[in-house]
């Protein structure tokens, strides 16, 4: 998996560390709804499941987010990939990369992984079509040896879905 | 140098560049009564286009103020001592938070980590957002001065000096290395300029400066040079691959028994590239191989033997070019290696010598200058000739170039050679030193050969320009260009002579006579020309 061999990862800042603590309390105190932490102690690397909302083509089914923080969270932007099975979706590659703006170029520091997270709910339920992006062959074959997907130049050139 | 340069171009300093952009600010901050930052961060906007930005925020200015991102009223801090950062979601006191006039508070700390990540992140800077991601105020520069590191300050500042040049299409950058000032070019036509640090470069391509060809052509022959094609070319033409090891050899003339080198050592034919053991007395001797020979009379030497020929022809004609024009790039780097010179040691030293003093030695300096220029436009003539496929204008257009060649050499010669007479030190005396009056005919010389070669160059760039067909009409002193028929070479050449020294009548008695070769007008007491030493008559 793609996850598992991410280039050498730098331990969390203190303004990480401290700003991450404060996200899943509050997370402990008001998760969003249809997402579920998995209880760890890794602060730098969140597991999360997501169940796809009643009454959309992904309803009932759960799948797994996983979030990765680099060093200067939250001025850089986490990394965020679906574990595999990914969801069948027309931004969301076989290997689990997601095409989604705000995980890359339109990141601030003003968003959470709450944010990100509903944010990445409703790409799911706006879904009209239970398919793989067009280029998901050759986008996958190009990052193997574990290609982050924030080193990939995104296009987001859909904003319907 | 050359013809008039006037104001088609003006070079910007850093602080010319400032300069401009501060008064652009101040127009506009007075104009739509607004503050210096909200100014500049609109002229950013607008590509530093006054007048667009002007019509629109005056048509409309909430729209203009919405898409840029410019609140109209500044929040005033909230009423709660105690505030939350938006971004750390810590608590701090609301003298310690910010915002970009909107009512989103963060910690300073965290607002120095958010620009310097985008200041980081390059030139998008200048354009960066209030960190809500629903809210598209403007962080303006006073925020910046306000809350960044002081180095992050600095980038910030010298994006903006970049953008004002990178975003108009009326200015750019001096290519030459380390250096920092911008050209804005101000009329149309002739491209070439020259920059405070005395790089001359076409504004157009950016590549150096290329009179008489146009940029597509210097584009083609840089491409041409570099490309990894020619030296293919060359293998092709010149080698042939080992018929037993495949590696490509190099036949450096001699006879036709190759030895490929260990450790493969197969010895063969260069022609037939058979086994030489088969060759003797049965194949035309030892060294000749009628089996080549009689197949290529016949015409049956196979498609890979024409091919090569073809491609050595074609490489041997680039090859000419090619030569010519590199070195007279390296006699240019030589000349402006000795104008350096010339001004740090050799006036001082003939000040010394002759006590001439050094601002009556200026005919050296724009000697050389001259040189430094025509050596550019002779070597951008050998690109002209490499593309130039009408046989008719090859053949003028040859003639020409060879006339030019032949004028600066003899300006150059004159520079380098006749000068050292007048420098070298005769510490035992063995000869006497040069006097004034023969320094004085130097610098007669000297000075009559750079405004000679200057006069051959600028009329031979703008015939070439021209494209070689208007060369009758502009000698004729017309501006007619639809002169078709191709002049001969001796009414052209004619006619450039009159075009450049005008006669006002035939007896010259009393203003000297031109020289026929170098047009230089000698004094009516002499028989022979003082420059190129041509007889009168």
């Amino acid at each position: 998996m793609t996850s598992s061999s991410s280039p050498s990862r730098k331990a969390l800042s203190k303004i990480a560390c401290n700003r991450l603590q404060k996200e899943l309390a509050e997370w402990q105190v008001s998760p969003p709804s249809g997402f579920k932490y998995r209880v760890s102690d890794n602060l730098q690397r969140w597991v999360i499941e997501v169940t796809g909302a009643a009454g959309t083509l992904y309803a009932g089914e759960t799948y797994q987010l996983q979030v990765d923080f680099p060093e200067h969270y939250p001025m850089e932007a986490p990394q965020v990939i679906f574990l595999n099975p990914a969801p069948m979706h027309p931004h969301i590659y076989s290997n689990g990369h997601i095409c989604l703006d705000i995980l890359y170029d339109s990141w601030s520091p003003a968003m959470t992984v709450s944010s990100v997270c509903i944010s990445i709910l409703s790409m799911l339920s706006s879904s009209p079509a239970k398919q793989r992006p067009q280029d998901n062959d050759r986008y996958v074959r190009n990052c193997r040896n574990g290609r982050s997907p924030k080193e990939t130049r995104w296009w987001f050139h859909d904003d319907k879905v | 140098m050359f013809g008039n340069y006037g104001q088609r171009y003006i070079v910007l300093t850093e602080k010319d560049i400032n300069e401009r952009q501060e008064e652009d600010i101040g127009k506009v901050s007075a104009v739509l009564s607004i503050r210096r930052e909200e100014a500049c961060v609109l002229l950013h906007h607008y590509k530093w286009n006054i007048s667009k930005l002007s019509d629109e925020w005056f048509a409309d200015e909430e729209k203009v103020r919405d898409i840029v991102g410019l609140l109209l009223n500044g929040i005033d801090l909230p009423n709660s001592r105690k505030l939350t950062c938006g971004i750390c979601f810590e608590g701090y006191s609301s003298d310690v938070m910010s915002s970009a006039g909107c009512d989103h508070f963060y910690c300073h700390e965290c607002w120095e980590g958010y620009i310097s990540a985008a200041i980081s992140d390059g030139p998008g800077c200048l354009s960066l957002r209030c960190p809500d991601p629903s809210c598209g105020a403007m962080v303006l520069q006073n925020m910046i001065n306000k809350l960044a590191k002081d180095d992050d300050k600095v980038r910030y500042a010298r994006f903006i000096l970049r953008a004002y040049v990178e975003d108009s299409k009326k200015t750019k950058w001096c290519p030459a290395p380390d250096c920092t000032c911008a050209v804005e070019f101000v009329s149309d036509g002739n491209y070439d300029v020259s920059c405070n640090c005395k790089f001359s470069f076409c504004w157009n391509c950016t590549e150096e400066a290329h009179r008489p060809v146009n940029c597509e052509t210097v584009s083609r022959w840089i491409l041409k040079n570099s490309a990894e094609s020619e030296n293919m070319n060359w293998i092709l033409a010149n080698s042939k691959p080992c018929p037993k090891c495949k590696r490509p050899i190099e036949k450096n003339q001699g006879c036709m028994h190759m030895t490929c080198t260990p450790p493969c050592k197969f010895e063969f034919c260069w022609l037939c590239l058979g086994s030489w053991a088969e060759h003797g007395e049965r194949t035309g001797g030892f060294y000749a191989c009628n089996r080549y020979e009689s197949a290529k009379k016949e015409g049956v030497y196979d498609e890979t033997e024409a091919r090569r020929e073809r491609a050595k022809n074609s490489l041997e004609r680039y090859m000419h070019y090619y030569e010519r024009w590199a070195s007279n790039q390296t006699s240019r780097q030589k000349a402006q290696a000795d104008l350096q010179k010339a001004e740090k040691e050799q006036l001082a030293k003939l000040t010394d010598v002759f006590g001439i003093p050094e601002t009556q030695l200026k005919f050296i300096i724009e000697a050389w200058s001259q040189i430094i220029e025509c050596r550019r436009v002779l070597k951008w003539t050998y690109a002209y000739g490499y593309y130039l496929d009408d046989k008719v204008k090859s053949e003028f257009f040859e003639y020409l170039q060879g006339e030019a060649e032949s004028g600066l050499e003899r300006l150059h010669q004159c520079a380098e050679k006749d000068l050292q007479s007048f420098l070298t030190v005769r510490s035992d005396n063995t000869e006497p030193a040069p006097s004034i009056a023969e320094f004085g005919d130097f610098r007669v010389k000297l000075a009559g050969l750079t405004s000679v070669t200057r006069n051959y160059f600028e009329n031979l760039v703008q015939a070439l320009e021209a494209g070689l067909e208007d060369v009758h009409s502009t000698a004729q002193g017309t501006t007619s260009s639809n002169a078709t028929n191709i002049p001969s070479k001796k009414a052209v050449t004619k006619g450039k002579t009159k075009k450049q020294l005008p006669r006002t009548s035939s007896d010259n008695s009393d203003e000297g006579w031109p020289c026929e070769r170098c047009t230089f007008i000698n004094p009516s007491s002499v028989d022979a020309c003082s420059v190129c030493d041509k007889h009168r008559y």
